[in-house]
Order: structure tokens, then sequence, then C-alpha cells
């Protein structure tokens, strides 16, 4: 199956990742205290689920775009040139199912 | 009648500045050598202005408004964005924009059918202008640019047939409605094979990209639209691979012509093939039509 096959260009994780990106602010509340910036976006349950499990597996089979997945990535694990490369490993061992 | 005395394409993989310290010697120089003859034919062509068609990595547009191209119509062109900047690990850089040209850009696009959307601000460039802009100093030369952010990944977004016609009526508008004597270059920036944010992130597939490349080399467009589908794109790469579609804008644009590759590297790292062209674009390029 490809990896736009289930695209659904209407969560809003997508928007999430976009104002993270976008608001230093919001990145430092998203790093303190995610739950509180979760509450602001109409996450279906399970997306947030996904989210919050850091389970991209199930967030591509919602629909997520895999460009924002590695985006959405480097905001968790880390986004500097090191940071980046532990990023895209959490993320093919989530969508390979080896995390 | 301007003149497009320059047409180029080149990766633009943050790997290539962030880790390229890292990078086996071999590898380095393929870079290196590409840079180096994209930078001697460009100062050879001297153009006043260099139109850059590179694809936005979801920096600008939410993906419920997400335009296919996007003009950057600023007077100067500032970056990386700061979010980018650690992941890129490059220097800032201002660029010299044109407003005057990326105002005409837009018109004449637009009069010729294609929808192109364009913004005043200064754009959040990530990789796809930064990457170029530090390999090739393009901010300290004396040529104005002009980026085109375009969308090769949130589906459905222009296929090869489509870019192939902007980069046609691209011509038609370097031609027809810019002034004579304005030297114009063409950059397309993206791939080569890589698929970002997919499980096969450390996939590069090495018997496309060699195939890519001979084809730009070739100057044979028929087979480039035949055979540089979406789908044979995505199957070298999901999602990232497909960025070649602002190297076909500029082979719309120059027509069939050979062109020049300076090698080609693999390196797992890099998360991303590596390869560049030059195309041998004469002073009578724009009348060739």
């Amino acid at each position: 199956m490809g990896l736009f096959d289930n695209f659904d260009p209407t969560l809003a994780a997508h928007d999430l990742v976009q104002d993270l990106k976008w608001d230093p602010e919001l990145r430092r509340r998203f790093q303190q205290d995610e739950g509180s910036v979760l509450d602001r976006y109409a996450l279906r349950p399970a997306e947030r689920e996904a989210i919050e499990q850091r389970d991209f597996r199930k967030l591509y089979d919602l629909g997520f775009h895999p460009y924002l997945g590695g985006q959405l990535a480097r905001l968790i694990y880390g986004n500097d040139v090191d940071g980046a490369i532990r990023a895209v490993n959490k993320l093919v061992a989530s969508l390979t199912g080896k995390s | 009648m301007a003149e497009l005395v320059y047409a180029a394409g080149i990766p633009h993989a943050p790997t290539l500045v962030g880790l390229f310290s890292r990078a086996p010697s071999e590898v380095q120089k393929v870079v290196r050598d590409s840079c180096d003859a994209l930078v001697h034919d460009l100062e050879a062509a001297r153009p006043d202005v260099l139109i850059v068609f590179a694809n936005d990595h979801l920096t600008n547009s939410r993906i419920s408004a997400y335009p296919d191209f996007l003009i950057g119509m600023a007077a100067e062109h500032s970056g990386p964005h700061e979010w980018f900047k650690p992941w890129i690990g490059c220097r800032d850089y201002t660029a010299k924009g044109d407003t005057t040209v990326a105002e005409a850009l837009f018109r004449g696009m637009t009069r010729r059918g294609i929808r192109m959307n364009a913004e005043r601000r200064n754009l959040n460039f990530d990789d796809n202008i930064s990457v170029p802009t530090v390999l090739m100093d393009l901010d300290k030369r004396d040529v104005r640019i002009v980026p085109v952010l375009q969308n090769t990944t949130v589906p459905p977004y222009p296929d090869q047939r489509r870019c192939y016609a902007v980069g046609q009526a691209l011509a038609d508008f370097i031609r027809d409605d810019l002034p004579a004597g304005l030297r114009v270059g063409l950059l397309g920036s993206g791939g080569l094979s890589h698929e970002p944010g997919g499980s096969r992130y450390y996939f590069i597939d090495e018997a496309f990209d060699r195939w890519f490349l001979d084809l730009c080399c070739s100057g044979d467009h028929r087979r480039l639209l035949d055979e540089l589908t979406i789908e044979r794109m995505e199957a070298a790469g999901s999602g990232g691979t497909s960025e070649l579609l602002a190297w076909v804008v500029v082979m719309g644009a120059i027509g069939e012509r050979p062109g020049r590759s300076f090698g080609y590297a693999l390196h797992k790292e890099f998360r991303c093939g590596i390869g560049a062209v030059s195309w041998a674009v004469n002073d009578h390029a724009a009348e060739r039509r």
C-alpha cells in the first residue's frame, strides 16, 4: 500500500504540526505540557491517541501526511542534525513495527 | 525578448550541508564536483535573474489551502526559516530578490492559463532554497532570485505533463514578457530518490537515479514524459522523489537539449540520491519555439 493511499487532508493533526513549526512559543508549550497543546485542536480520539503513543503507523493509517510525520518526529525527538537522525530512526521503527 | 542563458537541476537534501563533513571522500567529491560545475556554468552565463523552482516541504501553507505554485515576490529572501535551521545546519543568508520580475511572472503565467499564487512576504525557506543558496553562494553573487515553491507532495499535485506545460509557458513568458537584454537563468531544486517520512527513509533507488540523470542528459523529452510518471517516482521513494518535477518545469522551458551530469553518489546517511545536471542553454534558447 502506498504512503498516500489513506491520505486525509481533514486531519487536525496537520495544523498542529504546521503551527508547531511556525510558532516557537507553542513549541515550548508542547515540550512542557503536550496535553494542553493537543487540547487546542479538534483531534479525533484515535488521532490524539496515536500522537500520545508516538504511534506513527496508526497516524498514517488514519491519513496523516508522511512528510508532516517526519516533521512531527523531529518536533518530538530532536531537530538538529543529530536529533534528526534519532527522529528518523524512531519514526522508521514505529512504521515498521520494530519500536 | 529576454534571454534564457542558464538551466540546471540540483538536489537539496539538508544532509548535503549538515552531514557533509561526515561523508566519505568520494561522496564529498561528487557533491563538490557537481556544485563547482553548476557554479562555473552560472558564472559563464551571467544571469541577471535566477528563477528557482523548488518544492515546498509544507513550510508555507496549510494542507487545507495548498498552492501548486507559490511565487516569492519579496525584494530580499532571507533564510533558512528558524525551525529548519538546526536541521539543515546551514548559515543564514539574504539573497537579492526581484519584485518586478516576480510580479511579471505572476501576471504572465496567469494570462497563460497557469494558476500560480504569489506572496510579497519573505517566504519560509527550508532546504528547498537554502541548500542551493549556500552550496552555490547565490546570496553572494550578482544575481537576483525569484523563488517559485512547488507542490510535489500534497495530493493531487501537477504531474510531469502539467509541469512540462508550465515550463513551456515559462519559456513563452521569458521570451515575450520580460525586457530585451535581461539574462534569465532557471534552476530546478529537488530530488533525487528519497522517501522523507516513510518507512523507507533510508532507501535510495540507485537504478532510478542513474536512469533519471541519463534521461535528463539525453534531451529525450518524449521518453521523459512517457516514463517519469508519478507512479514511477513514488516507487523510487514516496513523497520525495517527485521533487524532480521541479526539474521537469526547467526541461519544459528549455526544450529538448542535452545536459551534463557530474557523477552520482549514494550515501545512505544522506537519505537521498545525489547528482546534478547542467543543460546546454545558449543565447538563442528563448527563440527556439
